[in-house]
């Protein structure tokens, strides 16, 4: 079985070694299509927003460029579709997204797509993917954007929910309207117990990971899972909202096979991911495809090693971390050629 | 002839300077001392804009007890409340950025220097194969 998934991994690094220059783009395509369909489907309140030809338009827009277009394009249309149906909560949303950004978000600017992959998640049920992913692969500093992105999504919750409120154009109404929100907002425990249960298991997670035993990294996002679980316990009890309690356990379940699915893989997508280089000398014009040496032939595969190997540095890659291994192992390789 | 040692080198070189190389590069134009006090001053731009945000956000929350009290309000008290959580703000942001964008940079400093010791090895290739031919 395990040997099935390895052969199934190095082909599936294969495939994307061989086409990670149309598979990247078509996976940002995927994302950012799901991403705006839900936004569409969450406060999809105009029409002329959600016709199809727009929202791939704007998709293959985000498949191409940085994902902070797709970040900022997402906002950009969230804030529309309230402006349709009520300036006034537009310009509370833009203000509180303009704070989010000034005083958190403008420091992880790395971090800038689990602002939008946070209420995306939420809405397709599985928000705890982000934490214990980032546990997995960052540091404790990610807790800055996912609490942002914990707070877009109440944010949005509660306009949704004013929306619905009527609205008249008289100063009193508004000012109604804007107590309203603010006070749902400031006064929102499900949230603030969200955020800390969020940062909670990335710390949680991290730290299981950095720890020295075998199996540190499968055994951290277990243990993230496992914080997920009790923390959101006892936030629901406490909150008496048993009736989440069912959907949480599953999607916490969900999340941790779908982190485990991508720590399986990471490996794999991450490294092979090929460099293409461009530069020249006195003689020639070069149009290099760099492509990573990290190869497990199947025989000799030994799952701790590659992980440990993982944890160690590359996380802040070097310009030439491979450079003592690799490199004089090629050079051996090419001076035997010339000889 | 292709000279496969300076396309490695080359290579590492070009691929560095497309990701990280390119910020580490651009950091390596300023010293640190101005790199770090030009980064806090934004830092403390941008929380003072997003402070500012925050107080429009609480007194237009109170606009109604604001009007009805305009002329009673104790203004001194309030100045010096909103001056001193301004104060705790930007104290906050600015020794965190001093200590964060220092330590940025002393990173990218390290990673540069490996750089140029690629470029080192790449001049040296470069004048053997001038040697040769």
């Amino acid at each position: 079985m395990m040997l099935q998934l390895l052969e199934l991994r190095e082909r599936v690094k294969n495939f994307y070694q061989r086409y990670d220059a149309y598979l990247l783009p078509i996976i940002k395509f995927i994302f950012a299509f799901i991403a705006f369909q839900t936004i569409n489907k969450e406060i999809g309140y105009d029409e002329r927003l959600k016709a199809l030809p727009i929202v791939l338009g704007i998709s293959l827009l985000s498949a191409f460029t940085p994902s902070a277009v797709m970040v900022l394009l997402a906002g950009v249309i969230s804030v529309l579709h309230i402006y349709f149906v009520s300036p006034i909560l537009s310009v509370i949303v833009i203000v509180i997204l303009m704070i989010l950004y000034f005083l958190f978000a403008r420091y992880t600017p790395r971090h800038g797509y689990v602002l939008l992959a946070i209420p995306v998640l939420f809405l397709l049920k599985i928000p705890y993917v982000i934490p214990i992913l980032l546990g997995l692969i960052s540091t404790p500093i990610a807790m800055v954007p996912t609490s942002c992105g914990v707070i877009i999504y109440f944010l949005f919750q509660i306009i949704k929910s004013a929306v619905t409120m009527q609205i008249n154009i008289s100063i009193e109404d508004i000012i109604q309207l804007y107590t309203h929100v603010i006070d749902s907002f400031t006064g929102n425990r499900q949230m603030i117990m969200t955020i800390v249960i969020f940062a909670l298991i990335i710390m949680v997670t991290y730290f299981v990971r950095k720890m020295s035993f075998d199996y540190a990294f499968e055994i951290s996002i277990l243990a993230g899972g496992l914080t997920s679980i009790l923390g959101f316990l006892i936030s629901y009890l406490v909150l008496s909202r048993s009736d989440q309690i069912l959907s949480m356990i599953l999607g916490t379940i969900l999340s941790v096979g779908l982190v485990y699915i991508i720590h399986f893989f990471r490996l794999t997508l991450d490294y092979s991911g090929a460099e293409y280089a461009q530069f020249e000398d006195d003689v020639y014009y070069y149009y290099v495809k760099a492509v990573p040496k990290v190869t497990v032939t199947v025989s000799q595969v030994n799952v701790k090693h590659i992980n440990v190997k993982k944890s160690g540095k590359r996380e802040f890659s070097d310009p030439d971390t491979d450079e003592t291994e690799d490199y004089d192992y090629e050079e051996e390789e090419y001076n035997n050629k010339d000889e | 002839m292709l000279n496969f040692k300076k396309i490695r080198l080359m290579t590492k070189l070009a691929v560095y300077e497309k990701k990280d190389g390119k910020e580490d590069i651009h950091l390596s134009k300023y010293y640190k001392t101005d790199y770090v006090r030009f980064q806090t001053l934004k830092s403390i731009i941008t929380a003072t804009i997003g402070y500012a945000l925050i107080l429009a956000l609480i007194a237009f929350y109170r606009l109604e007890y604001l009007i009805k009290n305009a002329v009673v309000l104790d203004y001194k008290l309030i100045g010096t409340y909103v001056l001193g959580f301004y104060l705790m703000t930007i104290t906050l942001y600015g020794l965190g950025s001093i200590a964060g964008y220092s330590m940025k940079y002393d990173a990218s400093r390290k990673k540069l220097s490996r750089y140029f010791k690629l470029l080192k090895r790449l001049e040296k290739v470069y004048n053997e194969s001038t040697h040769e031919s």
